[in-house]
């Protein structure tokens, strides 16, 4: 009986922990399920985790629909013909006045497929949090482009990589003809990132822009401290004349 | 008839040139403004005007091209109106638009002048601000002009010049015209409608003629010259009528207030943009 009466509650903790068992592994078993789907729910997510799969353009316009690229690089010629002597393009052909636009920057991963391996926290970030300079630019100031238009999606090869569609010897096909159809290897050797002009580096990194910058400029500001006191002293010393009224006619 | 009071200063053609000229510098001037400043509410409201900031560039690159033709068939008429039998020496006469010595002579003069050091220049038929806003233009298009069609036809454009001339180009077309609209919209206009000596406006270039009375004093070598070459009672014009003045004023006002409006709206502005 004693038996009997302990059994019961015996009896009972085991049906409970029997319970308690079997719901564990329900739970567990559901746990797994959710995990499991969330998973594979995350799978297609994952992209969406590098920060700059963000970038939207265009609030002017979409610039996708002006890619007009055939996908025929081959059409393009890699080396300039029919060019001039004067024709410089840096990395590709030296002209009479050898010049390069951006040899004096220090820069020090040039030369990587990946210009970006191993930058912590790289994945997170947006372009321009890094790379304020290249920002300032008409194509993504104005024509609304985003960097990955002209860079291209991951891996970010260095521009002077020898595989890079950014070196100059390809670059005209594999970049700008994207938009600028049957852009040369000269076209392309416009400088996309411009620097400030009046800026003191520029003078080492892209002589000619700053001397003809700098000669406009004494130019117009040379013309106005002229041309302005000169126009107002005029203007004061001819209040000062005693004109006579012609007669029969209207003031000219 | 109303009584001959005024000169004949320049022929229909000529102020048909001047016409042209001037409209498309106020287009050239509010297109180019209006890409200019796209990123301020300014400018955009700027573009909207024309359609756009592409259509912008499309007029922008038609009107210029339309300046450049009218540039050449200025220099076209400038060989035709050359007395080729008294060919070099035609060019320095007192009627010749070329700068001469005494263009630099009548400049210092007229500054002394100015502080009361001298006695007025005797300026002939042109003064000197007349020939420099003329040859200004002749500058001023040939560098919009030739930097204007490396931009717009760039492709093309980079088989002559390396592609980083465009960069160059750029900025030199962007401050030459900064240059030409500050230079039309302030000193310009100042001499043309603000001076004593021609307000409210200056009717020479839309009328055709000056007024002899007003001429005689701020040009007297031009005037005597005329008389003594018996080549005046040819020269004297009648007033143009009441409603054609006020249509000239009406007009020249307008293009004055653009010009202002650009001016002031591009230097409020001027922060705002990314150069
Ligand atoms: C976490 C900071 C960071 C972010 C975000 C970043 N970069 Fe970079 N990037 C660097 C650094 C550092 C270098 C090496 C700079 C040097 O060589 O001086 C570099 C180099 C480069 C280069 C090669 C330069 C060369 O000399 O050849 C390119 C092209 C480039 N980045 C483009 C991009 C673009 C496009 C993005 C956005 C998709 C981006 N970067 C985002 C830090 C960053
Ligand atoms: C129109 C195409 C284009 C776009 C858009 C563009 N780039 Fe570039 N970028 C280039 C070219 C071409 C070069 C090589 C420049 C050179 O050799 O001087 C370059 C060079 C660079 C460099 C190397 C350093 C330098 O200044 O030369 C970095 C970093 C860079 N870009 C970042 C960016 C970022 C960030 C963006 C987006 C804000 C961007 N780029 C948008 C074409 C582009
Ligand atoms: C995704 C499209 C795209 C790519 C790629 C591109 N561009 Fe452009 N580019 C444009 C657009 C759009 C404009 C017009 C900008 C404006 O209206 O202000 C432009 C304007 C220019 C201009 C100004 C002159 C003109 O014709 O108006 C130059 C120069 C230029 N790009 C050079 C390049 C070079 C060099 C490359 C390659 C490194 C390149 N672009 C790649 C879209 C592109």
């Amino acid at each position: 009986m004693v038996d009997e009466i302990t059994a019961a509650p015996r009896n009972a903790s085991m049906a409970m922990a029997d319970l308690t068992a079997s719901q564990l592994r329900g739970c567990m078993r559901s746990l797994l399920g959710i995990l499991s789907l969330l998973l594979i729910l995350m799978t297609p997510l994952a992209e969406s985790a590098w920060a700059q799969g963000e970038e939207v353009a265009s609030a002017i316009r979409r610039y996708r629909e002006h890619e007009v690229s055939t996908g025929y690089y081959e059409e393009y010629e890699v080396k300039p013909r029919r060019m001039l002597p004067l024709v410089e393009i840096p990395g590709v052909r030296r002209g009479l006045f050898p010049y390069s636009p951006s040899a004096a920057k220090v820069r020090i991963r040039t030369r990587l497929a990946d210009s970006h391996q191993s930058i912590r926290f790289y994945e997170r970030a947006r372009c321009e949090k890094c790379h304020i300079e290249q920002t300032r630019d008409i194509h993504t100031v104005r024509a609304n482009l985003t960097c990955r238009q002209c860079h291209g999606g991951e891996p970010i090869a260095s521009i002077d990589h020898y595989y890079s569609p950014m070196n100059p010897i390809r670059r005209h096909a594999y970049v700008c003809a994207k938009c600028h159809e049957g852009s040369s290897a000269s076209f392309a050797s416009y400088v996309v990132h411009t620097p400030n002009p009046a800026d003191m580096d520029t003078r080492k990194s892209f002589p000619a822009l700053f001397y003809v910058f700098w000669g406009m400029v004494s130019m117009t500001i040379g013309t106005f401290l002229f041309a302005l006191p000169h126009a107002a002293l005029w203007g004061v010393r001819e209040l000062f004349i005693k004109e006579e009224k012609a007669e029969g006619e209207t003031k000219d | 008839m109303r009584p001959k009071t005024r000169i004949r200063r320049f022929t229909p053609l000529q102020r048909l040139f001047h016409l042209c000229l001037l409209l498309s510098f106020l287009t050239q001037g509010s297109t180019g403004l209006a890409r200019l400043y796209i990123e301020t509410s300014w400018g955009q409201g700027l573009a909207w005007v024309f359609g756009g900031y592409e259509t912008c560039r499309t007029i922008h690159i038609y009107v210029g091209i339309f300046l450049i033709f009218l540039f050449l068939t200025h220099i076209l008429y400038l060989f035709s109106k050359i007395k080729w039998k008294e060919f070099p020496r035609c060019l320095f006469t007192p009627d010749s638009i070329l700068l001469q010595p005494k263009d630099i002579k009548d400049l210092i003069q007229h500054m002394l002048w100015f502080i009361g050091r001298a006695e007025a220049p005797r300026f002939d038929r042109w003064g000197y601000w007349e020939k420099f806003d003329y040859w200004a233009v002749f500058w001023g298009i040939s560098v919009l002009g030739i930097t204007g069609l490396l931009l717009a036809y760039s492709l093309i454009a980079t088989r002559i010049i390396p592609g980083w001339g465009l960069n160059i180009a750029l900025w030199v077309h962007r401050i030459e015209a900064i240059l030409a609209m500050v230079h039309v919209f302030t000193i310009h206009f100042f001499i043309a409608h603000l001076r004593r000596h021609n307000f409210p406006m200056d009717r020479a270039m839309f009328e055709g003629s000056v007024s002899l009375h007003h001429t005689r004093n701020e040009k007297p070598a031009w005037v005597e010259r005329l008389e003594q070459e018996g080549k005046m009672e040819n020269a004297l014009v009648p007033e143009a009528g009441a409603g054609r003045r006020a249509l000239f004023l009406l007009f020249g006002y307008c293009a004055v207030a653009i010009g202002v409006f650009l001016l002031i709206g591009g230097m409020v502005n001027s922060p705002y943009i990314t150069w």
